[in-house]
């Protein structure tokens, strides 16, 4: 279910479709106008970027494709392309992430306004092609935006606005748009499409090395051997270091001031950090994040039918954390129950479970509290399993928390 | 103080037959009389031969002493010119020359020295053993004298590195208009993209990873490209990030004949990390982790170097077909000066691979002046062997070596091959020669 909300036409009338979260993705990296694409096909990427190549191979899209040999050179060409002052995208997953971790650590370090749509894709081993989080939430620590979708038009209008996001001056950092495999990537729904003009509008001039290039009209040494114990080396690394620190805060608003003005022209809204559903009221909240959402909303819903006094919370934005607009949704509540897709092996709990505690004992307010760990692989968190999640959370009110972590398709 | 063209004398190579003398008077006083010549072959067969001619010196004391006016040396050629009008027959150049390079001319009573034939000298042609050469690399010092060095000054690298030569000259040849990616190594080691916000070179230029230099230029040269602007993408990496980690990347790149000129520097190891192995390391030689000891290596040989040969890189790029491929040597920079102008012309078309040997005073172990004669030798023993491909040509050598040294010649040269016994030293002879035919049936398939 999207949380879209109509706010008001936009001047044109869009064009609506039938398309899968990939289809939606690749439509909104054509909409963003970008100059170089450069692919590696692994699932449940690969409709994505066949998507892109057929769009540019039929003239629909003027972007320089390159079909690399391998993810850490996909990351790798679109570096130099980024130095040399293009706007730069492409997609990947899984083990295609993990090898690209190389060169995907350097993009944030080198302040580049790249976006990759992470078609999220469990871990290895065990083998599986299916969708998870694991992907995305092992590389959470390496300076990279992570923005994750709910729906099919979130997927669409979230990538446009990546490009936005990362291109700000205040931020200039890449952005992963996070979409689930199988059940995004693969999930058909309803899309409006904005208008070119309308988008090319929003997005405004390109301007993406102003910063850093690699050009010999105006030359300059990109990334010199910076840090050591000797001379400015320790205060110049920091000064890399703490910007990159910044520019992630600094992304905090801008992502709110791109979603407020993403809806003023094109109608819809999204919660851009945090969504609060029915959590006024609520004792107690379950928090998910991706296309589980809707699922639990509904199960949010028919326990609200009977009388049950649960919110929800959903996080967009995951990385950077956004520590503020969480504690408001989290000061509401007496008990919170949070869903994980992925798997944090150090704490035996799931990551935004991991991430939510730090946030919340900042918040200097104890509440009890419980991971629950589903749909990893491809598992469907369903209806019944938010039931459950729902009972076990509000049990949190009168008993003491379980301290191991509820792995929602155990006995599935 | 320019360098110029001159006659180089083999003294091995003389059996002093005279007829240098002979074809010099003939052309000069129009006569067969080896008195009148203006080159002097002097000496024994025993004693050895040796030669007196002018050497047309860069500060010539014979223009020093001269008190007429009457010798003066020509900017342009570089020849010591005489104006007979102006000699005043004092000959007291004849005694400032120190090789005898100018005398009296008895019969035609003034002085008479070597003019260089008006840059053809007749003596060259004439000798049959190869002792005497026309050698014109001179030519390229003064060509590229005159471009600016876009590497600063002091760059860190070790006493007597070859590498840090062949940057300077390369990036000379290539220009301003060039982004430079200098991959984890020597190179940036000595400091080219910089340390802590200060840089070693004047063009763009940057560290990509060890991994990923060829994918991150061929993004560069596309969007410039897109642009419409014209930019020379250009590598210079080590052999081991190019043959080892990075050789993905490398392959990719030259599949998809992506418009990059990547050259390889290959001092045959990871030489700014302490000179461990890479897989362009030749067999038997000692580095950091192929260690000498009395204990078992791989597969239970004994440790006594690499037991392995080396990879052969630029074989590998001509299977894929680049737009360029060659091999050079900074002991013959005149070749190596035409392959950078055919490479950097062919990056235009697609993929240019330049594998140049570089050897390394540091991890080879031997003495900081000997670079150009470790780079020479190898050369003259077919250990490395100095080829340019190209798809409509294929293979042809640039430098054949018909009487190649014993291999020994280049092994006794450094410290690295020390240990070696007569087995392994077998070894490698049997290799370069194996290496050499295989080249040789290239170069032969390319003719057909």
């Amino acid at each position: 279910m999207s949380t879209a909300t109509l706010e008001k036409p936009a001047a044109a009338k869009p064009k609506v479709i039938l398309a899968e979260g990939n289809e939606a993705a690749a439509l909104g990296v054509a909409l963003a106008r970008p100059d170089m694409v450069a692919v590696y096909p692994i699932t449940p990427q690969s409709s994505l970027v066949e998507h892109v190549a057929k769009l540019i191979a039929d003239g629909k899209m003027d972007a320089d494709i390159v079909d690399a040999e391998g993810e850490h050179s996909v990351l790798s060409v679109l570096q130099g392309a980024a130095l040399a002052g293009g706007r730069t995208y492409t997609a990947t997953c899984g083990p295609g992430l993990a090898f690209m971790f190389e060169p995907y650590f350097r993009t944030s370090g080198m302040r580049l306004p790249m976006v990759m749509t992470i078609v999220t894709r469990d871990g290895i081993t065990p083998q599986s092609v299916w969708g998870g989080h694991q992907d995305a939430m092992t590389v959470r620590e390496v300076g990279w935006i992570q923005i994750y979708c709910e729906s099919v038009q979130e997927v669409l209008d979230t990538t446009i606005m990546a490009f936005k996001i990362a291109e700000h001056h205040d931020v200039m950092l890449p952005v992963n748009v996070c979409l689930d495999g199988n059940y995004l990537s693969y999930g058909a729904s309803r899309v409006e499409l904005p208008p070119q003009a309308e988008v090319d509008a929003f997005m405004g001039d390109k301007d993406v090395n102003w910063h850093v290039a690699l050009d010999p009209s105006r030359p300059m040494a990109v990334d010199p051997l910076t840090g050591g114990s000797g001379g400015k080396g320790p205060s110049t690394f920091v000064r890399y270091r703490k910007g990159q620190c910044k520019g992630m805060q600094n992304a905090l608003a801008v992502i709110e001031e791109v979603h407020e003005e993403w809806a003023q022209r094109f109608g819809r809204r999204f919660a851009p950090l945090v969504e609060e559903y029915r959590l006024d009221d609520a004792d107690y909240a379950i928090m998910t994040l991706g296309s589980m959402s809707g699922a639990a909303k509904d199960a949010v819903d028919a326990a609200r039918d009977a009388g049950r006094k649960v919110g929800l919370i959903k996080l967009k934005t995951f990385s950077p954390f956004p520590v503020v607009a969480l504690q408001k949704a989290l000061a509401k509540v007496k008990a919170l129950g949070v869903v994980d897709r992925s798997v944090g092996f150090r704490w035996n709990c799931g990551p935004m479970y991991q991430e939510t505690m730090g946030a919340l004992y900042r918040l200097g307010r104890f509440i009890p509290s419980m991971s629950f760990i589903g749909g990893l692989a491809g598992a469907d968190i369903t209806e019944a399993h938010f039931q459950r999640v729902i009972a076990e959370t509000e049990a949190l009110l009168t008993n003491p928390a379980p301290t191991e972590p509820v792995w929602l398709n155990e006995k599935d | 103080m320019s360098a110029y063209a001159t006659i180089a004398f083999d003294a091995a190579k003389c059996d002093g037959c005279g007829k240098c003398m002979s074809a010099c008077s003939i052309q000069k006083v129009g006569a067969d009389d080896t008195a009148r010549s203006r080159i002097q072959i002097g000496g024994s067969a025993d004693a050895g031969f040796e030669l007196a001619l002018c050497r047309q010196c860069g500060d010539p004391r014979c223009v020093a002493v001269c008190p007429a006016g009457a010798l003066s040396k020509d900017g342009a050629s570089g020849v010591i010119g005489w104006d007979a009008t102006k000699c005043v027959d004092c000959l007291l150049c004849t005694v400032g020359c120190a090789y005898a390079g100018i005398a009296l001319d008895a019969e035609a009573g003034h002085v008479a020295k070597c003019d260089m034939c008006a840059g053809a000298p007749a003596c060259v042609p004439a000798c049959p053993t190869g002792a005497l050469r026309h050698v014109t690399t001179a030519r390229i010092y003064n060509e590229v004298g005159h471009w600016e060095d876009l590497f600063a000054p002091g760059l860190a690298g070790c006493q007597g590195c070859n590498t840090e030569l062949l940057m300077r000259h390369t990036l000379r040849r290539a220009g301003p208009d060039t982004v430079l990616a200098t991959p984890p190594g020597c190179v940036p080691g000595m400091g080219s993209v910089g340390f802590n916000g200060t840089t070693g070179t004047k063009v763009p230029v940057f560290h990509p990873l060890l991994t990923n230099t060829a994918a991150m230029l061929a993004g560069i040269k596309r969007q410039y490209e897109r642009k419409g602007r014209e930019v020379l993408a250009m590598a210079i990496a080590g052999d081991g990030g190019a043959s080892d980690v990075g050789f993905q990347s490398l392959s990719g790149a030259a599949e998809r004949n992506e418009r990059i000129f990547f050259m390889v520097v290959d001092n045959e190891g990871y030489m700014n990390t302490g000179m461990q192995r890479s897989s362009c390391t030749p067999y038997g030689a000692w580095t950091s982790t192929t260690p000498v000891g009395v204990g078992k290596g791989p597969a239970g040989m004994p440790s006594q170097g690499k037991t392995q040969d080396a990879k052969n890189l630029p074989l590998i790029m001509v299977n894929h077909r680049c737009e360029y491929v060659a091999t050079a040597s900074t002991a013959y920079m005149e070749d190596l000066y035409d392959k950078l102008d055919k490479a950097i012309a062919a990056s235009k078309r697609g993929f240019a691979y330049l594998h140049v040997y570089s050897p390394c005073t540091t991890g080879w172990r031997f003495p900081t002046d000997q670079n150009m004669e470790v780079a020479r030798k190898a050369v003259e023993t077919n250990f490395v062997t100095l080829w340019e491909y190209t798809p409509q040509e294929g293979l042809s050598f640039t430098r054949r070596i018909d009487q190649p040294l014993p291999v020994t010649e280049y092994l006794k040269a450094m410290g690295r091959f020390r240990h070696l016994s007569n087995d392994q030293i077998s070894h490698i002879q049997s290799k370069v020669v194996e290496n050499l035919a295989f080249v040789k049936q290239l170069a032969q398939v390319a003719k057909v």
